[in-house]
Parts: C-alpha cells; structure tokens; sequence
C-alpha cells in the first residue's frame, strides 16, 4: 500500500483540525481548542494510506512552521469564508509552502460554508482560478465537502505521479 | 563488562528522566539502535532492523541526510514531543523529548491570544455592518425624503390643476344659477332640467375639489408637513357653521342632525378652527353618508381645558373585522356602494392625533356606531369683542389691483367684487402690477403666484426692496405650507388658497380698511 503525506495549512481558527477529525473520525465539535505544533493521523483513501499532518495555523506573531512540510505530497489550503482575510491570505500562505517544498498539488476548502453572508473577494477567486486549483466550500459541521477535498488531493498526486512516471 | 552494563543502566535512567528518547538508523532508513523508554511514546513497533517509517508515521517523506527540528508534534500516547534529526555520514538519530510542560504553557497563551484575535476580528466586523447599516439608513432616509418631497410636489402640482379650473366652473355656475333665480326672462329660456343640471356640475366640481383637498392633506400629514394654526374661536359658533353645512345633506337623505352642545355661547377657545371644522365636517358627513334611516346626534362639552366630541349615528354599524381597518389610508367598506376616497376617516385620526388629541370608535354590526374625541381647547381667559370679528363694509372707496393670468378667473372676480361695491384693476403679471403701483395708489393688492414675465413672489420681492407697504394678499392653487410661509417672509398681509370665497376677500379688504383707520 503507498503512503502519502498531506498538509492542513491556513490561518489559525480556519477549522483545519476540525475537517482533518470529521475526515479522520467522523467527529466535530464547536469548542474551538487551537492546535499547537503539529498533530498527525491516518486515514485510507482507496489503496492510499494518507498520513494528514495538521499544522498550526499562521496568526499575526508566528508564522507556519514549514518544517513540518518537508516530505508533503501535496497541501490543503484551508480558509474560514467568514473571515475575509483567511481566504485571501492564502496567497501568501501559497507562496511560503512553495518556498519550501515546491509546486506540489493543491486543494483549497473555503470552510464553515454553512454560515450565512459571506462572500469571496474577487482577487482571490482570480488567484485560485489561476492556479487551477479546485476549490470547495466546505462544513466541518455538516460534513459538505470534506471527504471531496481529501479525496480530490489524493487523486491529483497520484495523477502527477503518474504524469512524472 | 559489569562497568559498561551500569554505564548503560545509568545512561536509561538518565534519559527515561530527562523524557529523551532515541532511534538510531542507518542509511537505508532501517533501524540499528533504539533507547528503552520509547514505548513511553506509544512508538511500540520499532524494532532493529524495522524500516523507521513503518512504526512512526512523522518519519515518512524524511531521509536520513536530512537535519530538521519537528517541534510538539502530539504522539501516539498523547504525549506531546519535540524532535530533532541528527544525520551523521552513514547514520540518523532521531531525538525525541517530552515537550509537555512547554507545550500547556504555549498551549495557554495560544488559546488566549487566538481568542482574542477572533474577538478583535469580530468586534471590527460588526462595527463595519454598523457603519454599513449606518449609511443604508442614511441613503433609505434621503430615498424616503426624496418620495416625500416628490409626492407632495406631484399633490401640489394636481391640486393647482385641479383648483383652476375648478374656481372657474363653481363661479360661474353660481352666477348662473343666482341669475336664473332672480329673472324670470331667464327662468323662461332655461327648463327646469338645465338648472338641474347646472346642479350637478356644481355637485361635481365641489365634490373634485374635496377629493383634492383630500389627497393634499394626506400628503402632508404624511410628510409631517400639515403645521397647527390655533386662534381664538367661539366654539358655539364654530359647531354652527357646521351644522349649517351639513343641514341640507342630512335633509335630503330625511334624517335628524341633532346637537347636544353643554358648551355656553361666547365661549372663546385656542383652537385651529379650520382642522377641528374639517375634522367635524368629515366625521359628520360620513355619519350621514351612512345612515339611511334615524338620527345622527353630535354631543360636545369642555372639561378642564378639553373638548369632547361624541358622534351618534343609527346606521348600519361597522363589523369587527372591519373596524381594524377603517383607519387605513383608501380603504372602504366593499358592499356600501357609497362614493368617496377612503381618506376622511384616516386623515381626521391624523389630525386629531397632531392636536394631541384621541379619536375611538365603537360599533354594534345593525345598531350603528359612536365615534369620540378629544381634543385640547384651552380656554381663553380674555374674551374677544365680538364686533370686531366682523366689521362693517368700509371698503366702498378703496382701490384694489388684481394681479392674475387667467383670465376666466379674473373676470369672475372682478365681476363679483364689482357687485359688492369695490372697484378693481386687472393686471396680468407681476411686473405689470408693479408698473400700476408705480402710477397709481392702490389700498389693497390682490395677487396670483405663478404668472408668466414676472411671479407673485418676485412681484413681492420686488415691492419688499422699494419699501413699497401696500398690503399685498396672495392668491394662490398651492394649499402646502412651506409656499405660505415663503409668502409670509416676503411680508404679504394674507394667504389665500383657491379657489377663494369672494367673503373672504372681503373680510380681508375689509381689514386692511380697519387697519389704515387705525393708523389714521
């Protein structure tokens, strides 16, 4: 069985652990508990064993800890669509990965889409689209679109591997 | 051998205090080495020979020539580490130390300066929506004053195209039909049918013109724009006048209009009398539109400075369901078949409420309805000389200027006031009014507001810089108060909304005459 490593990265408080538990685990909770350092864990994505490193989220004192990206396969991007500065800052969240392991495969999830009024800037619909990312609004809460977001990375990197083989 | 074997129970004990484990590999990643205390971390399957990444999940995607440090990453037993990559030329090891206690301390700090962050972010999003909700208000406010503004220049607007014609059509109308009373050659030339028809226009025409005044008011009271004029009144004779008004209505239909009045005569009171007559007039009128059979009573008395008003009528009653809804603006009963606009009742309420007033009405379906209320009505202490309020006729040698462009309008006046003795000059504009001022001394000046070459208001203007004093009385289609008070600042002596009762002119002529006596 091949094994992949995969990266939650995003803003603090952007729900990264919350996706990576109800992928995981099936299991979501609304007490928010940020995550220091890293927490790893595993799930079967067909024949792949998916090892999903959640990181701890950027805020405004420290930065990602892109040791923890060394050996990424590829990176979900994640943004809380409430919070209009997490979805654009993944740009600059973008080009800190890619300084430190390259231009691996990428899915962006614009979570806690279950809440009303939000919008998306248009620069960075622009950027994403550049990128030819696929991106997806997804809800830790309700479960739209997390297995979809993992399940689309997993699919891009072995489409790569098998583009590179 | 016994010395090298404590070294090594030595060294254990060491490291199992300090929380440091270790795993040594070799190039190909397989393990040659691994301390006694790894299983503290929950790494249970690593064993010599063992591929590292095979028994611990970070190792993955690392090679052995890496250095790199991972700090607090949590491991399999919950226990929080950090570690730290140490290649040497055909080897790794990989330190792993309890970072526990660093970890809850950064743990609490993290937590509170996220959760403040989120609070700060929170707090600068609502203050944005506030400030947000702030300007729509402030555009919805400017949108509403703007409709406002609109709809009272559009009421404005009808009403003078109604009222023009209208003075023309009530005027003549009235000639004729006097004109026929009093000559029998005319009584001979026009069968019963014309005067009946005459009638009718006159009917008609005064009914357009209530409809008028209807909409105008309910435009203004909308836009808080209906401004209270309270004067001294003689209550008695105010509930008169009404009765007077409403008599021959009430006669044709064969009804009784009774008045139980406890208000004694001479009764003076600070009231604007012409919106407590208009509140009479609809409230009364709508009692006899109503009633098809019975009596309409109206019961007033003063307490303590409050005028109470009770209407009794017999007619059919209004439902519960229907009750709810008679204030609401255009609304009427679906199945009376009784013409009017659905504003009477809504604007009386409105008005009634501006005085600082209340208005109830009870109904019994079949049994008729009673309408009540109450208004302030301060008494005045001083009592008015009754002869003042109404002057002889003093103005048979006053000359009086007429400043109008319509000449339909104009001839009707000139023709009316001719028959009451007072002699005019017609003019057609502004500036010809003033040119005849220049040439010739006038006592009174009768003036119209929109005229073409020159305005009523630039007519006055002009009349206010050379100091000119002659009394000046607008005329004008325009019942919105803010063109009376534009009048008032350029000092005209009174506001005459059309069409105007030749009595009023009168009056009016009539005290500018006492007011020049006075003077002497």
């Amino acid at each position: 069985m091949q094994k992949k490593k995969i990266c939650m990265v995003g803003d603090f408080s952007v729900g990264k652990t919350s996706l990576t538990q109800k992928f995981v685990n099936n299991v979501f909770s609304e007490k928010y508990l940020t995550t220091i350092g890293v927490k790893i864990d595993t799930a079967l994505v067909d024949d792949t064993k998916l090892i999903v490193w959640d990181v701890a989220g950027r805020d405004s004192l420290s930065p990602i800890n892109v040791s923890y990206l060394v050996g990424a396969s590829g990176v979900v991007l994640v943004a809380d669509v409430s919070r209009s500065g997490t979805v654009s800052g993944l740009i600059e969240i973008w080009q800190t990965v890619k300084q430190r392991i390259g231009e691996v495969p990428v899915v962006v999830a614009l979570n806690k889409a279950d809440l009303k009024g939000w919008k998306i800037d248009s620069q960075s619909r622009v950027f994403f689209d550049q990128q030819g990312w696929d991106v997806f609004e997804t809800s830790a809460k309700d479960g739209n679109n997390v297995d979809t977001v993992f399940k689309k990375l997993v699919e891009i990197i072995n489409c790569d591997l098998r583009a590179t083989k | 051998m016994v010395e090298a074997n404590l070294q090594q129970q030595i060294n254990a004990q060491l490291f199992d205090k300090l929380g440091l484990a270790y795993i040594c590999v070799d190039s190909s990643m397989a393990v040659v080495d691994v301390s006694d205390n790894l299983s503290r971390y929950g790494y249970d399957n690593i064993f010599i020979g063992a591929q590292i990444e095979d028994g611990i999940d970070f190792m993955f995607g690392l090679d052995a020539q890496t250095q790199i440090d991972l700090p607090m990453i949590e491991s399999p037993s919950g226990v929080i580490v950090s570690v730290s990559l140490l290649p040497s030329e055909n080897s790794l090891t990989v330190l792993i130390l309890d970072a526990t206690t660093q970890a809850k301390q950064r743990q609490l700090l993290q937590q509170k300066a996220n959760e403040n962050e989120l609070l700060v972010e929170r707090q600068d999003k609502l203050l944005d929506q506030l400030e947000f909700a702030s300007q729509q208000l402030e555009h919805k406010n400017e949108q509403l004053e703007e409709a406002s503004r609109l709809q009272t220049s559009f009421l404005s607007g009808v009403s003078h195209e109604f009222r023009t014609p209208l003075t023309s059509i009530i005027g003549y109308t009235n000639i004729i039909e006097q004109s026929l009373q009093s000559s029998t050659d005319s009584l001979a030339q026009f069968t019963e049918s014309s005067a009946n028809h005459l009638r009718a226009v006159q009917r008609s025409s005064r009914h357009l013109l209530s409809l008028v005044e209807n909409l105008l008011d309910h435009g203004k009271l909308d836009s808080n724009a209906i401004i209270l004029r309270p004067k001294a009144n003689d209550l008695a004779e105010l509930f008169e006048d009404v009765k007077l008004l409403l008599k021959p209505l009430s006669n044709a239909k064969h009804i009784e209009l009774d008045y139980k009045l406890d208000i004694t005569d001479s009764t003076i009171v600070v009231i604007d009398d012409s919106r407590l007559r208009q509140c009479l007039i609809n409230l009364l009128g709508n009692a006899i539109k109503f009633t098809d059979y019975g009596s309409v009573c109206l019961s007033a008395e003063l307490q303590d400075d409050f005028l109470l008003v009770k209407i009794d009528d017999t007619g059919p009653g209004i439902s519960p369901e229907d009750l709810e809804k008679i204030r609401l603006p255009f609304w009427q009963a679906a199945d009376t078949g009784k013409a009017g606009t659905g504003l009477g009742l809504t604007i009386t309420d409105r008005i009634i409420e501006l005085m600082g007033g209340s208005l109830e009405v009870l109904s019994v379906l079949g049994l008729g309805t009673q309408i009540y209320f109450q208004i302030p009505a301060p008494k005045l202490l001083e009592q008015v000389n009754s002869d003042v309020s109404k002057p002889k006729a003093l103005f048979s040698d006053m000359a009086v200027l007429l400043a109008e462009d319509d000449h339909d309008i104009a001839d009707l006046m000139v023709m009316m006031m001719a028959e009451r003795g007072v002699h005019v000059t017609h003019v057609e504009n502004g500036a010809l009014a003033l040119e005849a001022l220049e040439s010739n001394a006038f006592d009174f000046v009768l003036m119209d507001i929109h005229m073409p070459v020159m305005t009523g208001y630039e007519a006055l203007a002009a009349l206010q810089k050379a100091n000119n004093m002659t009394p000046v009385a607008i005329m004008s289609a325009s019942a919105v108060d803010a063109d009376r008070a534009k009048a008032e600042n350029f000092g005209c002596y009174d506001y005459l909304v059309k069409p105007v009762d030749i009595d009023d002119i009168i009056e009016i002529i009539n005290q500018v005459a006492i007011d020049a006596t006075a003077k002497g």
